[in-house]
């Protein structure tokens, strides 16, 4: 949890604590801006929130707060962000949707963490999510030693939530059962939740909404029901916007993994860098990028994320069995193996576009031309 | 005369709630005289305009009665500030005049920027082709409707990937808004305080006079312009006309500068204006169109929208639009066949009223609605609700004229055409026959009389392409002739009407063609629909449309494997591109398009080999295509790529065998398969191991090429004479069935030729082996085929 009051000690203390820690909670991360945010904000704050709608946009789109400079949490779809925070201050639950590596759940961890200074009420679906873990469960010694009452009530994060008033999130809601995704739509609608056991109802309080998240490649394994899904505004997230805003994420991401990873190489050249996002970046949308050539994409999702893999990837076999500098050769073998997924029809669109493609693009491109073609023959 | 100013009211053209505070100002001010910005000699016009039958939209057209033909374009919505002003000084019968430049002079202008551009684009070209010109109408264009001309020839190259902001779109950054629309709508449309819109607008035309940077040029025009409308308001002074009793209604731009501390235009700068002569009509409009040329001045992405806009004004109920407007899409939706909720209705309004309030605005603008509608209503998908955004945005309104008020440019352009192709005598109601030979006439001396023919074939095919019934193309006999063409000629009342409605996709011939082109390509679906498309435009002379039809059917092609459509489209191209000269055009863009499909072609082969033999038949003669096309320009395209994967299928024994065998003959065609390999393949694959139907299958195909080669290779008949000796009775009966089909496409000649060549083998005398196959059966050989005839087929 954060501490609202002290956040700045706190901030210092992150970088000690993280040491062990393999990623902290955002709240504790990006503590001093919060605090400072908070501490500037004039706007109306809604009931059960910290800050003011505004100054939540400010901490996820970045911007200043006096002298602090806020980094961007979330780059480049600013609209999506405000149609996001509006959603939570109508009330109304939030689903976010997109393909693997779009940024779903970073977000609704920085939503809930901007909002209400707590991101850690998770509830992380699996197909062997149950009902109890949405609603509540019991501490069976206790029950069986006084009966059901309060205190052997074990209550699940939405539970919490709704009594604090505050946000839950649900992470990939749509890989539990539709049964058990059904717990929450009278819970969403009444907006309270009742314990028949102990003869009452919980009220949620001002402030409660649930943000959840869901894969577009689930769709169709277990399908949200109609009145579930009414009950949520949808936000659809799209990968990056342009070459440029990706280019930033991954060479960004990657320099932080080399750190983190200790990756014995150099980092790859900037060049490698935005070959790589090219070719994901082409071979997703199905088009060029100057836009007057269509491609067929392969079967694979080809996420940001992925290409982050593959220069981290190729980043491993330069330390370990290259020269120590990202070669050709090295990122061939990555890019290979994410887009061929489903051998024939994926090996024969690298192909087309290998040949269609890349060839002509000069002799800047030869090299890595020659090597996947090497790879895909 | 006194230094008093009179009113003016800065608008926006196309803007509901200008057009509402415009008529309450003149409420107010009950004016004598109403001046408004539209092209002066449109004045005659006004009756028409604001008569009770004219059903706006409906536009003002002038443009050129020569060549080259340069249009203007003045588009009114019922809800234009313009169109209200008409309508205010018709019903109180004040004065009302139109006080822009006359079209003669904009048209004059248009040509000499036409001229400037071109020597631009020659210049760049020269230097490198890097920066295309980056339209600087769009840009730099003034909040006005004059100025929606930019499709008109040379059409504009596509836009470059990244336009510098516009004096627009810095104003809406500076107000915190992403685009300049929701700027204008968030900022001005919303606000019915009285007289907000004529203050605001007057200060917003301030600043963008002092941010302004644009272009000399475009400045120079807005100058001239302004420097007119002084001297037209000076005349109105003259006349004695009290300035209180004046109001100008113009674009918000020009309104700062409309006083008399800046000089009018002097009698002699107005003669010097370059002019062209012009004409001017009516014409209806649709939104459709209003809402295709969203620029800045000129249109209005959301016509319908706006139309909604203007009633909720008119009618006080402003607060009901968000609920009209989700409700109207949802409606539409459910008419589609996806239902949607009212309180996902109610949802909605409120997630557009948050919003709204994020921004600080006093109601949704369209793009919160919008977003709201697919938040909600498309459960996150824009494509579930696109079309019924369409349907709302921009709706299907085609404006109406009284019978008798247009005529308009494309029937002016028709008529010219007609004289200038020298066709007059074949626009009667009799029908006539006019045969075309499209090479160069070198007997006569200008180039306009050398290829009239071609230029002929060109306009008729556009007519076509416009379904206007004027010429059918008559089919000759002889169907490849490129050079000669035979056309009915026929020209009817109902000709006429569909010419009247071409107006709506361009103002004239060649312009209508290239938008129908444009709106075809969009609809269309197939390959060979766009393949078909690229030989249309090359038909009707129009490279631009060619392109983008090339442009369709790359995206198409990528989008699809299928062998049998990428090979005939790449044919099809590669026959454009050979014979397209007669008609002369440039081919070279079609090339790397070739090149493209086959490789795909190629890279598809092996897959798409993998079928039936009912499915093997298109194959086969796509195989044929794509070798064609190999052959043609095989220093273009990736032959080793073809000829890699044409053994990889001669090789491949779980593919079709009839394709297997066929990729065997064109390489044995090519000479890439050596003696020795053709009998080892052929033994192998005729083995009495193999089942029947797979040899003979294989055999089938190798034999649908290059007959003649196969006949002379003696060693292949040994093989296959080896072959039916080694096969037992019932193997034999299958195999027949097969073989005979093989050899069923063969002439008599060729049959003759095989049994002699195997009589040789056999050790009979050619002769004697035709003549036994000559001689009629004797009766045990009848009885023979008769038990084959009760062969069983069920298992095949």
């Amino acid at each position: 949890m954060a501490k609202k009051k002290d956040s700045a000690e706190a901030a210092p203390n992150a970088a000690a604590t993280n040491g062990a820690m393999l990623r902290a909670p955002a709240e504790t991360l990006y503590a001093e801006e919060l605090a400072a945010l908070q501490a500037a904000d004039k706007h109306p704050r809604p009931a059960g929130w910290s800050m003011s709608p505004r100054a939540v946009l400010t901490y996820i789109c970045g911007g200043k707060c006096g002298s602090l400079e806020i980094t961007p949490k979330y780059i480049g779809h600013q609209r999506l962000v405000e149609i996001a925070i509006s959603t939570l201050v109508t009330d109304r639950a939030l689903l976010l949707i997109g393909e693997p590596g779009t940024a779903k759940s970073w977000l609704s961890e920085h939503l809930s963490a901007a909002i209400n200074g707590d991101s850690t009420k998770v509830v992380q679906g699996t197909a062997g999510t149950t009902e109890e873990q949405i609603r509540y469960t019991w501490n069976y010694a206790m029950l069986i030693a006084h009966g059901p009452s309060h205190d052997a009530l074990i209550k699940s994060p939405i539970f919490r939530a709704m009594e604090t008033g505050s946000l839950a999130r649900f992470e990939e809601i749509t890989r539990c059962a539709s049964e058990v995704q059904d717990a929450l739509i009278s819970i969403l609608s009444e907006k309270r939740l009742s314990v028949p056991e102990l003869v009452t109802e919980v009220p949620a309080n001002k402030g409660f909404s649930v943000i959840a998240t869901a894969n577009t490649r689930d769709r169709g394994v277990n399908d949200m029901s109609a009145a579930l899904k009414r009950r949520f505004n949808i936000i659809v997230l799209p990968t990056p916007q342009t070459l440029e805003i990706e280019i930033d994420i991954v060479r960004k991401r990657v320099q932080e993994m080399a750190a983190n990873l200790e990756l014995r190489a150099e980092l790859p050249t900037e060049e490698a860098i935005e070959k790589v996002v090219t070719i994901f970046r082409e071979l997703r949308t199905g088009q060029t990028l100057d836009g007057k050539n269509k491609l067929k994409s392969p079967s694979g999702v080809l996420s940001t994320a992925e290409a982050i893999s593959v220069l981290a990837n190729g980043m491993a076999l330069a330390g370990n069995f290259g020269s120590g500098e990202v070669s050709p050769q090295d990122l061939a073998a990555g890019l290979q193996g994410s887009i061929v997924r489903d051998e024939e029809k994926d090996r024969s669109v690298w192909q087309e576009y290998l040949s269609n493609v890349l060839k002509k693009r000069g002799a800047e491109w030869r090299p890595l031309y020659n090597a996947c073609s090497e790879h895909n023959a | 005369m006194s230094d008093r100013e009179i009113h003016v009211f800065g608008v926006r053209h196309l803007s509901p709630m200008g057009a509402w505070q415009l008529r309450a100002f003149l409420d107010d001010v009950q004016p004598e005289v109403v001046l408004i910005e539209g092209l002066a000699d449109a004045d005659e016009l006004i009756p028409d305009i604001t008569r009770k039958a004219t059903r706006p939209p409906i536009a003002i057209l002038a443009y050129t009665d020569s060549l080259p033909v340069r249009t203007l374009v003045y588009p009114l919505a019922r809800y234009s500030p313009e169109y209200q002003a008409l309508a205010w000084a018709r019903e109180q019968r004040a004065q009302v005049e139109f006080i822009d430049l006359p079209s003669a002079v904009f048209l004059g202008l248009q040509d000499a920027e036409f001229e400037r551009r071109e020597k631009l684009r020659a210049e760049l070209r020269e230097t490198d082709q890097e920066a295309e010109p980056s339209e600087p109408s769009q840009a730099a264009a003034d909040a006005s409707g004059e100025d929606d001309n930019s499709a008109a020839p040379p059409p504009a190259a596509p836009p470059p990937l990244e336009q510098p902001r516009s004096l627009y779109e810095q104003m809406a950054a500076r107000a915190g808004e992403a685009d300049y629309e929701t700027y204008w709508e968030r900022h001005f449309e919303h606000n019915r305080a009285r007289d907000s819109y004529r203050l605001a607008s007057y200060q917003f035309g301030a600043a963008l006079r002092e941010l302004e940077q644009d272009t000399p040029h475009w400045r120079a025009e807005n100058l001239v312009r302004e420097a007119y409308m002084r001297r037209r308001i000076e005349e109105k002074l003259a006349d004695g006309h009290a300035p209180e009793k004046i109001v100008a209604v113009v674009g918000a731009f020009h309104a700062p500068v409309l006083t008399r501390e800046f000089p009018a235009m002097t009698d002699e700068e107005l003669a010097s204006l370059r002019r062209r002569d012009s004409k001017l009509t009516l014409m209806p409009y649709s939104y459709f169109k209003l809402s295709s040329q969203s620029g800045y001045g000129a249109g209005n992405h959301a016509p319908a929208y706006f139309e909604l806009l203007w009633e909720a004004l008119e009618q006080n109920e402003l607060a009901r639009l968000p609920m009209q407007y989700l409700s109207l899409v949802t409606r539409h939706l459910r008419v589609s066949g996806t239902h949607r909720s009212t309180a996902e209705v109610i949802d909605g309004v409120r997630l557009a009223n948050t919003l709204s309030a994020l921004k600080g605005g006093l109601a949704p603008t369209l793009r919160d609605l919008r977003d709201a509608a697919v938040t909600l209503i498309g459960h996150g998908e824009l494509s579930t609700v696109s079309e019924s955004l369409a349907r709302v945005d921009v709706g299907t309104s085609v404006g109406e004229l009284p019978k008798g008020v247009s005529q308009t440019s494309i029937q002016a352009d028709f008529e010219r055409e007609l004289s200038r192709l020298k066709l007059e005598k074949y626009k009667s109601v009799v029908r006539q026959e006019l045969v075309l030979d499209l090479r160069e006439n070198r007997r006569v001396k200008t180039e306009e009389a050398a290829f009239l023919d071609l230029r002929r074939s060109s306009f008729l095919h556009r007519l076509r392409v416009l379904e206007i019934g004027f010429g059918t193309l008559v089919a000759t006999g002889q169907q490849s002739t490129t050079w000669a063409e035979k056309w009915a000629v026929l020209w009817g009342p109902e000709n006429e009407i569909a010419l009247v409605e071409a107006v709506l996709l361009g103002e004239t011939v060649e312009l209508a063609t290239a938008y129908k082109f444009k709106t075809r390509l969009e609809k269309c679906v197939s390959i060979a629909e766009a393949a078909d498309l690229v030989g249309d435009a090359c038909q009707c002379g129009l490279m631009n449309s060619m392109e983008l039809a090339r442009r369709r059917l790359q995206e198409l092609a990528a989008e699809s494997s299928e062998l049998a459509a990428v090979a005939h489209a790449a044919h099809r191209l590669g026959l454009i591109a050979r014979y397209g000269d007669v008609r002369k055009f440039d081919p070279t863009p079609l090339l790397p398009l070739v090149e493209e499909l086959f490789v795909q072609g190629a890279l598809a082969l092996h897959n798409s080999a993998n079928c039936d033999n009912q499915a093997a038949k298109p194959l086969v003669v796509a195989m044929d295509e794509l070798n064609k096309v190999g052959l043609e320009y095989h220093d273009r395209v990736d032959e080793p790529l073809w000829i890699e994967r044409l053994r990889k299928l001669a090789d491949a024994d779980d593919r079709n065998p009839i394709l297997s065998g066929y990729a065997c003959a064109i390489l044995l065609e090519r000479g890439l398969i050596p003696n020795e390999a053709l009998s080892r393949e052929v033994s192998r694959r005729i083995s009495p191991g193999v089942p029947a139907d797979l040899g003979a299958g294989w055999f089938e195909g190798l034999s649908q090429r290059n007959r003649y080669a196969l006949l002379a290779r003696q060693p292949l008949w040994e093989q296959l004479g080896d072959y039916v000796s080694s096969l037992d009775d019932e193997q034999f009966r299958r195999a027949l069935v097969f073989l005979r089909r093989a050899f069923g496409s063969f002439s008599p000649q060729e049959k003759r030729h095989i049994a002699e060549n195997l009589g040789e083998f056999w050790g009979v005398h050619g002769d004697t082996a035709s003549e036994l196959i000559e001689q009629p059966l004797s009766e045990q050989e009848e009885q023979a085929l008769g038990d084959l005839n009760d062969f069983d087929f069920g298992d095949l």
